[in-house]
C-alpha cells in the first residue's frame, strides 16, 4: 500500500503542482534564462579577449592605455552597465509583482491547517470553528485539489521550516511566532516535503507527505480520521492494547478512544492509515513497525522515542493492535 | 614637494646607515623571538601559513561530508559528528580561513605597497595574531574532544540556546566569534591607520595601488560590521551561562533578533572575503596583461558603493521566515542592485584584457578562472534575491552552490593565484610554473564538477545540512558525481602545497621583481629586508615602477639607530612627522594569553571575566610601561 | 632593483616627533575604538527597540522607575566629569604636568562617584538580568558601560600616578590628550541611553502608577 510513495518521490521545485509554485517556476526559468545569456556574453567576452589579446615579446614595456582605445573601453563598459541596469530592473520588477501575485493568492473560505514543527516530525491539525472537530494528526498534510489551504506555521521547540517543492517556497515555523503560507494543489498526487531548516540531530529525517486527493475523496478521509480510535476486535489486538496502555507507549502517544492521551509524539489514532514512520524516515509496513517500536533509535539516532525491548509476543500483539489503528 | 639635490656623502656612508637599519630592525633569535615579532612581514607569512592550515583542515572536513554525501543512506558520519563536521567546516571557513587570510595577506602586503617599514600598530598586529591563533586553537582542542560546536557555522537560536544545546558546544562556538572578531576589529583599526599615515610621499589616496583600497574599504567594513556579532555572540553566551533571556521567546526574548544581528554582520563578511580578492585580481590583471587596469576611479567607486550597499542585504537571508512583503521588496532590491558595482568591475577587467598582451603564466590562469566561476556565482545571487524563488532554494544546496562559487570561485582562485604571484616576493623563490597549472586545471574542472550539480540537487528538493538522504529521492548519482569532483579538486590542491613546499627549498631564486610589476613591493628585495626600504621611496604615480625614470627623490633622515618611521598626512602624503616604531616585545603575547584566559574560563563560569582581567590588566601594564629608549624627550615637572 | 644611489632626497630630519589630533597614528586609532565601541553601544539601543517592538507588554509588569532623580544625577555627574578631564587636557598642551594631574586625580573622583550613583541605580532596579529580555537589555547595556567607566577610570589613574612619579615623555602628551578624549566619549555614550532607558514615558508613566 505505501511502497509506490518511495519508489516514485515527488519533490522537485520545476515540477509545480500548484499556482504558487507554478508562478515562482516562472520566475525562475525567467532568471535562469536572463542569466544563460549573461553569463555566455560573460564567456564569450573573456574568450574573446583571450584571442584578442596579442602575445607580447616578453621584454616590451607595459604600456598606459591610449587614449582613444580609452574612448572606446570607455564606451562599450558604459553601455555594459546600462544593460545591467536595465536587466536587473526587468528582474525585480518579476520578482516584485510574482510576490504581490504570491500574496493575493488567499481566500476566504480557505481550508485551515495548524503545523506544528516537533524534533523532528510535524504535528498537523486540521482547524474547524468547533474546537471538538479539530483533527490531530501527523508527518502527513491532506489537502483538497483545487481548494486554497492556509497553513498556521508554529513551533514548539526550535526553528524548522515547511517546504513542499512542487507546491510552494518554504516558510520557517518560529517558536514565539505564526508564520501564514497558502498552497494550492491543482492535480492529485503525493508530494514530499522536508525541514528546510537546520533543527538539530534529525533534521534530515524530518520529512512529511502532502496529499492531493479530489475533494470527496478528502472529505471521506477527514470524516474517518476524525473518528476515535477503533477498539480491539480480536484478543490479540486487545492484548496488544493493554501492552500500548501499560507500558509507557500512552505516556507519549494518545490514541483517541483510549487511555493514551500523551502528547510528545505523534497521535497514533490512525497510525496505520499513514503511508510513512517516523517522519517519513521508513515505510509503513509491519517489518518496520516492529523495528521502529522496539529500536527507533538505530533508524533515526537521537530521536526522542526509546527503545522498547519486550517479549516478542508483546510485540506481535502490540504490532496487530497497532495494525488495526486504521 | 620639494626634493633638494642628493646631499647624501657617499657609498660607505650609505653602508653604514644601512648596516644600522639591519641591527635595528632585527629581530630576537628562536622561539622567545617568535613571540615577540612584531614586524608586519612575518606577521603576515605567519597569518597566511596558518590560515592556509586551516583551509586544509577545513577542506578535510569537506571531504568527510562528500564522502558521507555520496551516496544515500551511507553510514561514514553518524548525525552527531556530521553536524558537527559542517559546522566546523563552515566556522573554519569563514572565521578561520577566509576572512584572516584575507587580512593577514593585507598585512603583509599593505605596507610593502605604501612604501612603509612597518604598520601603524606593531604590538597591536603581534596581538591580533595570537589572539586570531587562540580562537582557532581552542575550536580545535574541544573539537578533538568531542566538544565541536555543531549549529551551523550561524548558530541559529533556540537550536543553540541553552534549552536545545546544553553541554558546551554552543559556547565554543560563541568563544571562537569573540577571539576572531577582536582580532579582525584589531587588525582593521591597524590597517586603516596605516594606510591613512604611512604612504611614502606623493602616494595621495588616488594614486593608492587598488589593492590597498580594496584591504581600505575592507577594514572599515569590519570596523562597522564585526561590533554586531561581538555582541551577538555575547548575549548568546549569557543567555546561556547567566540566564538572560535575548533571545527567548517566552521571557519577551526573540529568535529572529539573533538572525538580524548575525546577519547584520554575516552579509558584509561576505564582502569582506570578496573585496580583498578583487583587489588582487585588479593587481595580477594589470601584471599580466602588461598594461594599467582600466577604470581606476570605477573600480574604487565600485569597491566603495559596495562596502556601503553591503550593509543593506543582510534580510536576504531571512526571507522564509515571513517578514512583511515591503521590507522584503526593499532587500531585493538592494541585493540585486549590488550587481552594478559587481558588474562594473567584472567589464573594467574584461575592457584591460582586451587589448592587453596577455601573459599566460599561473596568476593570470587562476584570474581567467575567477571571472568565469564568481560571474556564475555572482547570477545565482540574483536569483536568490529574488524573493519568491529564494523561498525555493533557501537552506537547499542551491544556496551551497551559490555560495561556493562566490567563496571559491570569488575568493580562493584569485588568493590563490595572488598566492603564487607574492610567493617569490616572501620567499624568494619561484613557483614551478608546470605544476601551477596543472593545479589551476586540476582546481578549476574539479570545482566545477564538485558544485556545479549541487544548483540541480537543490531545484530537486535537497536540504543543506542533511546528514543523509534516501535513496528514492533520486539525489544519489548527483551526489556522486559532486564527490569525485571535490576529490579532484583536493588533488589540486595537494598539487599546489606540493609545488611550495618544493619550491621553498630548491625553487629558482626570484631576484627582487621576477614579474617586471608594477607597485612598490616589487622595489625591494625578495624576500625584504625586516625595515622593508632602505631609503624611503617617492612616488607620483599610480604605477611607480612602470613609470619611474630614476630620479625619483627618496627619503633621507629618518634614524637608523631606532625604529624611526615616516609619517605623511592622510589625504596628499606629504611629510609630516616621524615616529618611533616598537620593537620586539613580549606585551601582545601576554595580553593575547590573558584574553584566551578571560574567554575560555567564561565558557565555565562568569567569574571567568574577573580572573581573565588580572593577567589582562598586568599585561596591559607591560605594554604602556614607560621605556626611555624610543628617543623621546623626557619631560620635566615645571615649577610654577 | 633597489637604487642605491639616489639622485635627489627629502630630508625628514627636520620633521617634529610628537603632533596632536588627525596628525598623529594614535588618534586614528583611539577614534577605531571609539567607532567599534560606539557600533556596540548603536547595537544594544537598536535591540532595545526592536525587543519592544516585538513584545506584549512593555516594560514587563513589575518593573518599576529607579527614580529620575538618582538616575539624572548620575548621568549629570558623569557629564560634569568631563570638565576636569577637559582641563587636564588644557593643562597637558600647556605642558603643565602638575595641573594635569591635579585634574586627571579630579576626573578620577568624578569617576569614582559616577560609578556609586550607577550601583545605586542597579539597586533600586525591581529586576535582575535573569528575570526577563527587559532586564537583560537594561543589565548588559549598564554593564558594558559600567566596564568603560571603570576602565576609563583606571586609565585616569594610572595617568595621575604617571605624572606624579615620570618618567614622562613628550608623547606621554599626545597619551593624556587622548585619554581625555576617550573619556569623553565613555561619558557622552550614556546620554541616549538615559533618554531611551530612564525618560521612557512608558516607565514614567508606571512610575506615577506606582506612586500611590
Ligand atoms: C564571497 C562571498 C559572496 C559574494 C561575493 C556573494 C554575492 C552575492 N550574493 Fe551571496 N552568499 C554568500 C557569499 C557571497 N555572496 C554566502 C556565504 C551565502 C550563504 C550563507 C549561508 O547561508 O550559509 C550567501 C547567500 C546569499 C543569499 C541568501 C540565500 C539563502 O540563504 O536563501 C542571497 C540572497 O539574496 C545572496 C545574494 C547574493 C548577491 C545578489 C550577490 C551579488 O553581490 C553578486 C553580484 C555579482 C554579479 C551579478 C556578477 C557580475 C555582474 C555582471 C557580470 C553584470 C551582469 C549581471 C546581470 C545583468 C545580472 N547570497
Ligand atoms: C571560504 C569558504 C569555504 C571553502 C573554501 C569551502 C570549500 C569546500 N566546501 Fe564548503 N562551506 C562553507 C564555506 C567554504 N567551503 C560554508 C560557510 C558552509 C556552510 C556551513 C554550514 O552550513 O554551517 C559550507 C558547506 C559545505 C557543504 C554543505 C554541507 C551541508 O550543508 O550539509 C559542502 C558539501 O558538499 C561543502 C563542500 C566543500 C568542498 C568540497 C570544499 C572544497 O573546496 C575544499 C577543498 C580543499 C581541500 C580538499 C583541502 C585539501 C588540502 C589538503 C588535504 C592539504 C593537506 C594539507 C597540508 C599539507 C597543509 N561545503
Ligand atoms: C518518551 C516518549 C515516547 C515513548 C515512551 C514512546 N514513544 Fe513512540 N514516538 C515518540 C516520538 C517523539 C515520536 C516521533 C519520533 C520522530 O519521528 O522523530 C514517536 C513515534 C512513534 C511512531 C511513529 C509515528 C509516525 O507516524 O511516524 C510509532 C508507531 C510509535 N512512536 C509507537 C510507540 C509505541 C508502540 C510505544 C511504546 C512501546 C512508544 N511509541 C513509546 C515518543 C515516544
Ligand atoms: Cu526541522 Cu529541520
Ligand atoms: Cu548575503
Amino acid at each position: 500500500m505505501s511502497g509506490h510513495v518511495f519508489s516514485a518521490v515527488q519533490q522537485s521545485a520545476l515540477d509545480p503542482a500548484g499556482p504558487q509554485a507554478e508562478r515562482i517556476g516562472d520566475v525562475w526559468w525567467l532568471m535562469f534564462w536572463v542569466c544563460a545569456v549573461v553569463m555566455a556574453l560573460v564567456t564569450l567576452a573573456l574568450l574573446g579577449g583571450l584571442l584578442h589579446a596579442r602575445r607580447r615579446r616578453e621584454s616590451e614595456a607595459p604600456q598606459p592605455i591610449a587614449p582613444e582605445s580609452h574612448r572606446r573601453m570607455t564606451w562599450v563598459v558604459s553601455g555594459a552597465l546600462a544593460t545591467t541596469a536595465v536587466i536587473l530592473l526587468v528582474l525585480l520588477a518579476a520578482s516584485v509583482s510574482t510576490g504581490r501575485a504570491l500574496g493575493s493568492l488567499t481566500s476566504p473560505d480557505a481550508l485551515v491547517i495548524e503545523v506544528i514543527g516537533r524534533q523532528w516530525w510535524w504535528e498537523v491539525r486540521y482547524m474547524d470553528d468547533q474546537p471538538s472537530n479539530i483533527l490531530t494528526d501527523a508527518n502527513e498534510i491532506h489537502i483538497p485539489v483545487g481548494r486554497p489551504v492556509l497553513i498556521r506555521g508554529t513551533s514548539r521547540d526550535v526553528i524548522h521550516s515547511l517546504w513542499v517543492p512542487n507546491l510552494h517556497g518554504k516558510k520557517d515555523l518560529i517558536p514565539g511566532y505564526v508564520t501564514d503560507t497558502w498552497i494550492q494543489a491543482d492535480r492529485p498526487g503525493v508530494f514530499r516535503g522536508q525541514c528546510a531548516e537546520f533543527c538539530g540531530l534529525q533534521h534530515a529525517h524530518m520529512a512529511f507527505l502532502v496529499v492531493a486527493e479530489p475533494p470527496a475523496k478528502f472529505q471521506a478521509w477527514r470524516a474517518a480520521a476524525s473518528q476515535p480510535a477503533r477498539p480491539p476486535r480480536t484478543p490479540l489486538e486487545l492484548r496488544g492494547q493493554q501492552v500500548f496502555l501499560n507500558r509507557q507507549c500512552a505516556l507519549c502517544h494518545t490514541v483517541l478512544g483510549t487511555d493514551a492521551g500523551g502528547r510528545i509524539g505523534p497521535d497514533l489514532t490512525h497510525v496505520a492509515s499513514r503511508r510513512t514512520l517516523g517522519a517519513g524516515t521508513l515505510p509503513n509496513t509491519r517489518g518496520h513497525l516492529a523495528g521502529w517500536i522496539v529500536d527507533p533509535q538505530s533508524v533515526k539516532p537521537g530521536n526522542r522515542m526509546p527503545q522498547n525491548p519486550m517479549p516478542s509476543e508483546d510485540l506481535l500483539a502490540l504490532l496487530a493492535y497497532l495494525e488495526s489503528l486504521q | 614637494m620639494s626634493a633638494e639635490p642628493i646631499s647624501y656623502p657617499d657609498d660607505d656612508a650609505l653602508a653604514e646607515d644601512r648596516r644600522r637599519l639591519e641591527e635595528t630592525w632585527k629581530s630576537r633569535p628562536g622561539l622567545l623571538g617568535w613571540i615577540s615579532e612584531v614586524g608586519h612581514a612575518k606577521l603576515g607569512k605567519r597569518y597566511v601559513v596558518t590560515a592556509f592550515v586551516f583551509f586544509a583542515l577545513g577542506g578535510i572536513e569537506a571531504a568527510l561530508m562528500r564522502i558521507q554525501l555520496a551516496r544515500p543512506e551511507a553510514g561514514f558520519l553518524d548525525p552527531d559528528l556530521y553536524n558537527q563536521i559542517f559546522t566546523m567546516h563552515g566556522s573554519t571557513m569563514m572565521f578561520l580561513f577566509a576572512v584572516p587570510m584575507m587580512l593577514g595577506l593585507g598585512v603583509y602586503l599593505v605596507p610593502l605597497m605604501i612604501g612603509a617599514r612597518n604598520m601603524a600598530f606593531p604590538r597591536l598586529n603581534a596581538f591580533s595574531y595570537f589572539t586570531y591563533l587562540a580562537g582557532g586553537l581552542l575550536l580545535y582542542s574541544f573539537f578533538f574532544l568531542n566538544i565541536g560546536p555543531d549549529a551551523g557555522w550561524f548558530s541559529y537560536v533556540p537550536l543553540a540556546g541553552p534549552d536545545y544545546s546544553p553541554g558546551k558546544r554552543a559556547d565554543v562556538w560563541a568563544q571562537l566569534i569573540t577571539f576572531t572578531e577582536i582580532s579582525g576589529l584589531a587588525v582593521a583599526v591597524n590597517l586603516i591607520t596605516t594606510i591613512f599615515k604611512h604612504r611614502a610621499p606623493g602616494m595621495s589616496l588616488n594614486r593608492l595601488p587598488l589593492y590597498v583600497w580594496s584591504m581600505l574599504v575592507t577594514s572599515f567594513m569590519v570596523v562597522f560590521a564585526m561590533p554586531a556579532i561581538m555582541l551577538a555572540s555575547l548575549m548568546l553566551a549569557m543567555d546561556r551561562l547567566v540566564d538572560t533571556h535575548f533571545f527567548n521567546p517566552a521571557e519577551g526574548g526573540d529568535a529572529i533578533l539573533w538572525q538580524h544581528l548575525f546577519w547584520f554582520f554575516g552579509h558584509p563578511e561576505v564582502y569582506m572575503i570578496f573585496l580583498p580578492a578583487t583587489g588582487i585580481v585588479s593587481t595580477l590583471i594589470a601584471v599580466f596583461s602588461r598594461r594599467q587596469t582600466f577604470g581606476y576611479l570605477t573600480l574604487v567607486l565600485s569597491l566603495v558603493a559596495t562596502g556601503f550597499i553591503g550593509f543593506g542585504l543582510w534580510v536576504h537571508h531571512m526571507f522564509a521566515t515571513g517578514l512583511p512583503q515591503l521590507g522584503q521588496s526593499f532587500f531585493t532590491a538592494a541585493s540585486i542592485m549590488i550587481a552594478i558595482p559587481s558588474g562594473a568591475q567584472v567589464f573594467c577587467w574584461l575592457a584591460t584584457l582586451w587589448g592587453g598582451k596577455l601573459r599566460f603564466r599561473t596568476p593570470l590562469m587562476y584570474v581567467l578562472g575567477f571571472i568565469f566561476t564568481f560571474v556564475m556565482g555572482g547570477l545565482t545571487g540574483v536569483m536568490l534575491a529574488s524573493v519568491p524563488l529564494d523561498l525555493q532554494v533557501h537552506d537547499t544546496f542551491f544556496v551551497v552552490a551559490h555560495f561556493h562559487y562566490v567563496l571559491i570561485g570569488g575568493a580562493v582562485f584569485p588568493l590563490l593565484g595572488g598566492l603564487f604571484y607574492w610567493f617569490p616576493k616572501m620567499t624568494g623563490r619561484m613557483l614551478s610554473e608546470k605544476l601551477g597549472h596543472l593545479s589551476f586545471w586540476l582546481v578549476f574542472l574539479g570545482f566545477n564538477l564538485t558544485f556545479f550539480p549541487q544548483h540541480i540537487l537543490g531545484l530537486n528538493g535537497m536540504p543543506r545540512r542533511v546528514y543523509t538522504y534516501p535513496p528514492e529521492t533520486g539525489w544519489g548519482d548527483l551526489n556522486l558525481l559532486s564527490s569525485l569532483g571535490a576529490v579532484v579538486l583536493a588533488l589540486g590542491v595537494l598539487v599546489y602545497v606540493f609545488n611550495a613546499l618544493r619550491s621553498l627549498r630548491s625553487g629558482p631564486i626570484a631576484g627582487d621583481d621576477p614579474w617586471e610589476s608594477e607597485s612598490l613591493e616589487w622595489a625591494t628585495s625578495s624576500p625584504p629586508p625586516p625595515y622593508n626600504f632602505h631609503l624611503i621611496p617617492t612616488v607620483s604615480d599610480r604605477y611607480p615602477l612602470w613609470t619611474r625614470t630614476g630620479d625619483e627623490p627618496v627619503v633621507t633622515g629618518l634614524k637608523s639607530d631606532r625604529r624611526e618611521v615616516l609619517v605623511t598626512n592622510t589625504l596628499d602624503a606629504e611629510l609630516d612627522h616621524r615616529d618611533t616604531s616598537p620593537g620586539p616585545s613580549f606585551s601582545p603575547f601576554f595580553l593575547a594569553v590573558g584574553v584566551a584566559v578571560t574567554f575560555i574560563t567564561s565558557i565555565f563560569t562568569p567569574w571567568g571575566v574577573v580572573i581573565g582581567a588580572v593577567p589582562c590588566f598586568l599585561a596591559l601594564l607591560a605594554w604602556f610601561w614607560p621605556r626611555l629608549d624610543q628617543g623621546h624627550t623626557v619631560l620635566k615637572e615645571k615649577k610654577s | 632593483m633597489t637604487r642605491d644611489r639616489p639622485v635627489s632626497v627629502l630630508d625628514a630630519s627636520d620633521l617634529p616627533t610628537v603632533v596632536f589630533g588627525p596628525r598623529s597614528t594614535l588618534w586614528w586609532g583611539v577614534m577605531g575604538i571609539m567607532t567599534i565601541e560606539g557600533m556596540m553601544f548603536a547595537i544594544m539601543a537598536v535591540s532595545y527597540y526592536y525587543l519592544r517592538g516585538t513584545a506584549q507588554m512593555w516594560p514587563p509588569s513589575g518593573v518599576v522607575h529607579p527614580g529620575v532623580g538618582i538616575t539624572t544625577l548620575s548621568l549629570a555627574v558623569l557629564l560634569a566629569s568631563m570638565a576636569p578631564a577637559y582641563l587636564a587636557a588644557r593643562a597637558i598642551s600647556r605642558e603643565d604636568l602638575r595641573g594635569a594631574r591635579n585634574w586627571f586625580a579630579v576626573t578620577v573622583l568624578f569617576g569614582i562617584a559616577a560609578l556609586v550613583l550607577r550601583a545605586m541605580v542597579l539597586d533600586r532596579l525591581t529586576f535582575l538580568w535573569n528575570s526577563h529580555a527587559y532586564g537583560s537589555l537594561i543589565w548588559t547595556t549598564a554593564g558594558l558601560h559600567i566596564t568603560h567607566i571603570f576602565t576609563g577610570t583606571v586609565e585616569n589613574i594610572l595617568f595621575v600616578i604617571l605624572l606624579h612619579r615620570g618618567p614622562v615623555e613628550d608623547k606621554h602628551l599626545l597619551d593624556a590628550r587622548l585619554n581625555s578624549f576617550y573619556w569623553y566619549f565613555v561619558a557622552l555614550s550614556w546620554v541616549p541611553f538615559y533618554v531611551i532607558f530612564w525618560l521612557d514615558p512608558a516607565l514614567l508613566a508606571l512610575r506615577s502608577a506606582a506612586l500611590p
